[in-house]
């Protein structure tokens, strides 16, 4: 059953958290917003076009996006995207799941320094810069769950486990470095806003200026499934009922989604996005909240 | 000269034969190709006795890595060496066994990258009798037993390799990049012999199984012996802080000069350390920690200078000051895992070692391949004047493609599966204390840290050679490589895919090593630890290998048009983004690590009316703090010796009286 429940929302579930955001973010401006599934229409839309490739670009242009969607699937079968079990999981898998990613980003930046734009060069650049300092981030956060739990699967990590204060603070500062993962590699504010209509500002967005019809979408949807992800493993961990192979512990993983969904929409409503020359200042607290849940196991005496 | 020889168990009496064939057969290939008249024939000498050697040593090494015991061969000689012991093990011949071929390789090579010299008559002679040398020295370093013939395999390397630099001898600059090489294995040469020389003191002898028992039996002096060794290897091997002349070196040297010395001939410093790790016995767990941190810092100094070079050669030449510091933190977790005789961290922690090793050799070699390939067609390996390679030299782009994506430890290609090994080590939770395991997650830590900047590294050095517009028009591209260049890349390349996906034939070599581990091995073995994640790897190449044909497919009903220059119509390829943008914001975060040189002129009137430049050049901190040193050192020996009065007899004659007395001192101290 849970095999079933995952692939449902690995299905479902990235539309609606997008859908979700915008419908937030349109209802703080006043507005009513796009339909919940309006990213659905837009990738058929989408993936029915005719591509224009630059004449400049080669391969690994049309490559790119490819991998980046397969990255993005593959990374989702690591973490329980229903809150009950991942489709796959091995000791240290969540290795396999940041080098995924990293080598999605790297299929990415290459696409986008193939088009020979300098705007799309700056793009490549910065991902690059902030992902040196949110892969420690990952790193630091799943080996202090780890040794915490005495576990070495991700899945088996992303459960709570608040039984002494030093946990909770573990707790607290692992959700606080994953909400600013979050918003690094999914592209969110404030540290990058998905809306900008200013690629000098830009960061994921910029990369894909040149991409269009289906590998727009290819694009887009790997980085909905991203986002849900990254928005589920923090789900994990707020959940009590995760782990459980029940229905109601689904349920609750949804509609812990979709509030974690709600907070980043009214985040990105209310707060401006950060300078760029000050995001890796933004991302090094992430990093200084990893080090403080891994530190948090210190004067624990042996194993718990 | 050989007196007697003795083979101790008949049982391996053929095998040591063929193994000990090598060398005069290495030794003729030298002579002839020395001596022969054309280049064709003297790179077809070093070639064929090259193959020769190789097959001789593989066929002797197959017994010993099927673990039927280590080759063991005793040659009598004269005083004052007296006996040779040669005696290879599995470690040996895990070396032995992928040096000499990729030495091969790299001959192969050499035949069509220095064709241009040859047809202006140079004699490529000497070089390819060097390249023989060269496997010589691995035959001698990887399998002999005595302190003064394994120092002699050590100076061949260091020498061939040097000579092997200064190919391009009438450039000044290489001549000191050379000299700078030749310098520095020397420092590292002397603290050697310093060390054999206290062994010998403590041992009266130069056989490395005395040296082991000496060691394993007095713990107490293994503190000076283990900093000397690991300082003349880490000398060896590049690492931070003693690799200032590894990127001067590897830029200036022929391209497949510069991978056999990066993939293949400076393993011997690790070679060294595991050699005299495993003769010392159990370490200490100081020393485990001392060669994690070592490791640690080698990796992320290495992996912060490959962000910000302009020369492709010199990147790839940090990068190997990083790959060998990941290799160090594997072996300082494996030694830990020893100290506290947790076996399967030491299996893991020499195993992901190992296999980093070897995972390095080949996607490093493959990659200084494709820079030679870069340089034959355009004459330069400056990023900042390439461009749109990709469409001009499309094999060399796949190549250098597969290299990278496997040098930023990108599943599904080999150097994922080594470093999944070591992060296994690092995030076992076996440490015996709870602050132990601590450490060992940040090291975790640091290690993905060095791979994202790794990939930082990879997409900029690839994204601005292969991809974009040509930004030099000055650069004329060429032809890509011919076949005798091309066939040694692929084949690396061949085995950077087929080792990303079945890691199991190189654990096939590495497992007889840790069988010599002398701790019990329980628990998982490595091809165990590594079954899923191969699965996954496979499973992964497998879904992007019929994705990618099928977005292949489909492009026949694309349109093309121009990049889209966000409303700016008339983008030039002086427009597109530089190297030095592209990592300008990662170096300006590790600025204090990595210095800046600035020129600027910059416009100051409203109508300026001379052209503004500037010009930034990323400088080594640790090459510009030596030579500040040396250069004081110079200003304080001017100045002492312009204070020497007009009438210097007075004082020198009382600075050798003193100095007299100084060394009568001591000498009576000692006695």
């Amino acid at each position: 059953m849970s095999l079933a429940l995952d692939l449902l929302a690995l299905l479902v579930m990235p539309v609606v958290i997008v859908g979700t955001i915008n419908r937030v973010k349109a209802r703080w401006a006043g507005r009513i917003g796009p339909p919940i599934f309006q990213l659905a229409f837009d990738l058929v839309r989408l993936a029915r076009k005719t591509p224009v490739y630059s004449s400049v670009t080669t391969q690994v242009f049309r490559i790119g996006p490819v991998v980046v969607l397969v990255t993005a699937i593959a990374s989702a079968s690591i973490v329980p995207l229903a809150g009950t079990e991942s489709l796959l999981s091995f000791s240290f898998d969540f290795v396999w799941f940041a080098y995924l990613w990293s080598l999605g980003r790297v299929a990415l930046m290459l696409a986008a320094l193939d088009t020979g734009s300098s705007f799309e060069g700056m793009g490549a650049s910065r991902e690059a810069t902030f992902a040196t300092l949110l892969e420690p981030i990952l790193f630091l956060v799943a080996g202090a769950l780890c040794l915490h739990a005495d576990v070495s699967t991700f899945q088996a990590a992303l459960v709570p486990r608040l039984d002494d204060p030093s946990s909770v603070l573990m707790w607290v500062a692992a959700i606080g470095a994953l909400m600013i993962v979050i918003q690094v590699e999914a592209a969110r504010m404030p540290v990058d806003d998905p809306t900008t209509h200013l690629e000098l500002t830009m960061v994921h967005e910029v990369m894909i200026l040149d991409h269009s019809g289906p590998e727009l979408a290819m694009l887009q949807l790997g980085a909905a499934i991203k986002l849900y992800v990254a928005i589920s493993v923090v789900a994990m961990l707020i959940n009590p009922l995760a782990g459980q192979a029940t229905l109601i512990a689904a349920i609750a993983h949804v509609a812990i989604c979709l509030v974690i969904a709600i907070v980043l929409g009214m985040v990105e409503s209310l707060i401006a996005r950060l300078k760029l020359r000050v995001v890796p200042q933004y991302i090094v607290i992430g990093l200084v909240a990893a080090g403080a849940a891994l530190l948090s196991m210190l004067g624990r005496t042996g194993h718990s | 000269m050989a007196h007697s020889l003795q083979f101790p168990p008949p049982a391996t009496m053929a095998g040591s034969g063929l193994f000990l064939a090598s060398i005069p057969v290495l030794l003729i290939g030298v002579a002839l190709a020395a001596g022969l008249r054309t280049n064709r024939a003297r790179g077809l000498a070093a070639l064929s006795s090259q193959a020769v050697a190789m097959i001789l040593v593989i066929a002797s090494l197959v017994p010993v890595l099927l673990g039927d015991g280590p080759l063991e061969v005793i040659w009598a000689w004269p005083a004052p060496i007296e006996r040779i012991a040669f005696r290879v093990d599995a470690l040996g011949a895990f070396f032995l066994v992928w040096s000499l071929p990729m030495t091969f390789l790299g001959t192969l090579y050499s035949l069509g990258y220095l064709q241009p010299y040859f047809d202006h008559g140079r004699n490529g002679g000497p070089h390819f009798a060097l390249l023989n040398m060269t496997s010589l020295s691995f035959v001698l370093i990887y399998s002999v037993q005595n302190a003064l013939v394994f120092l002699l395999g050590w100076e061949i390397a260091a020498v061939a390799a040097w000579l092997m630099v200064i190919w391009d001898y009438r450039n000044q600059k290489i001549r000191f990049a050379g000299f700078n090489y030749l310098v520095s294995t020397h420092v590292g040469l002397f603290v050697l012999v310093a060390a054999f020389m206290l062994l010998h003191s403590y041992t009266g002898s130069m056989d490395f199984a005395d040296f082991g028992r000496y060691l394993a039996s007095h713990p107490q002096g293994q503190g000076t012996l283990f900093l000397l060794l690991g300082i003349s290897f880490a000398l060896k091997s590049a690492f931070f802080p003693f690799h200032t002349w590894l990127p001067r070196a590897h830029s200036a040297a022929p391209a497949h000069v510069s991978a056999l010395m990066s993939g293949v001939i400076h393993k011997a410093g690790l070679f060294g350390f595991l050699r005299f790790t495993l003769l010392s016995g159990q370490p200490e767990a100081w020393m485990g920690w001392a060669v994690l941190i070592f490791g640690a810092a080698s990796a992320i100094f290495g992996v912060l200078y490959t962000a910000t070079q302009r020369d492709l050669k010199r990147m790839l030449g940090y990068s190997s000051t990083e790959n060998v510091g990941i290799a160090a933190m594997a072996f300082g977790v494996g030694m830990l895992g020893w100290a506290w005789s947790e076996a399967p961290l030491a299996m893991l922690g020499f195993g992901g070692g190992l296999l980093h090793i070897l995972n390095h050799a080949l996607f490093k070699c493959s990659l200084f391949y494709a820079a030679g390939a870069i340089y034959r067609a355009t004459h330069t390996i400056d990023l900042e004047r390439l461009g749109g390679l990709a469409k001009r030299l499309p094999r060399t782009a796949v190549i250098f493609l597969v290299g990278g994506l496997a040098m930023c430890a990108l599943p599904p290609f080999n150097g994922f599966v080594g470093e999944y090994l070591v992060y296994s080590a690092l995030l076992s939770r076996s440490a015996p204390t709870v602050e132990a395991d601590v450490v060992l997650v940040c090291a975790a830590a640091v290690l993905a840290f060095v791979g994202a900047v790794g990939a930082l590294s990879v997409t900029r050095a690839f994204g601005l050679t292969f991809l974009g517009s040509p930004r030099d028009p000055t650069v004329r591209v060429g032809e890509d490589a011919p076949r005798t260049m091309l066939v040694p890349m692929a084949v690396h390349s061949v085995g950077i895919v087929v080792l990303g996906l079945f890691p199991t034939a190189a654990l096939a070599i590495i497992e007889p090593v840790l069988a010599e581990l002398p701790i019990a091995s329980s628990g998982p073995s490595l091809g165990d630890t590594l079954g899923p994640v191969v699965w996954a790897c496979r499973g992964l190449a497998l879904v992007l290998g019929v994705a990618m044909v099928v977005a292949w497919r489909r492009r026949a009903k694309a349109r093309e048009s121009v990049t889209w220059g966000c409303g700016y119509t008339a983008g030039t390829a002086r427009m597109q983004y530089t190297g030095s943008s592209f990592s300008a914001q990662f170096s300006s975060l590790f600025r204090p690590a990595m210095p800046v040189h600035t020129r600027e002129h910059l416009p100051s009137e409203p109508f300026p009316r001379h052209a503004s430049s500037v010009s930034t050049h990323h400088v080594d901190a640790v090459e510009q703090r030596m030579f500040e040193v040396i250069g004081q050192g110079e200003a304080f020996v001017r100045d002492t010796s312009s204070r020497i009065p007009e009438q210097p007899r007075f004082a020198f004659a009382a600075g050798l009286l003193a100095l007299v007395i100084v060394a009568l001192v001591a000498i009576g101290d000692v006695l």
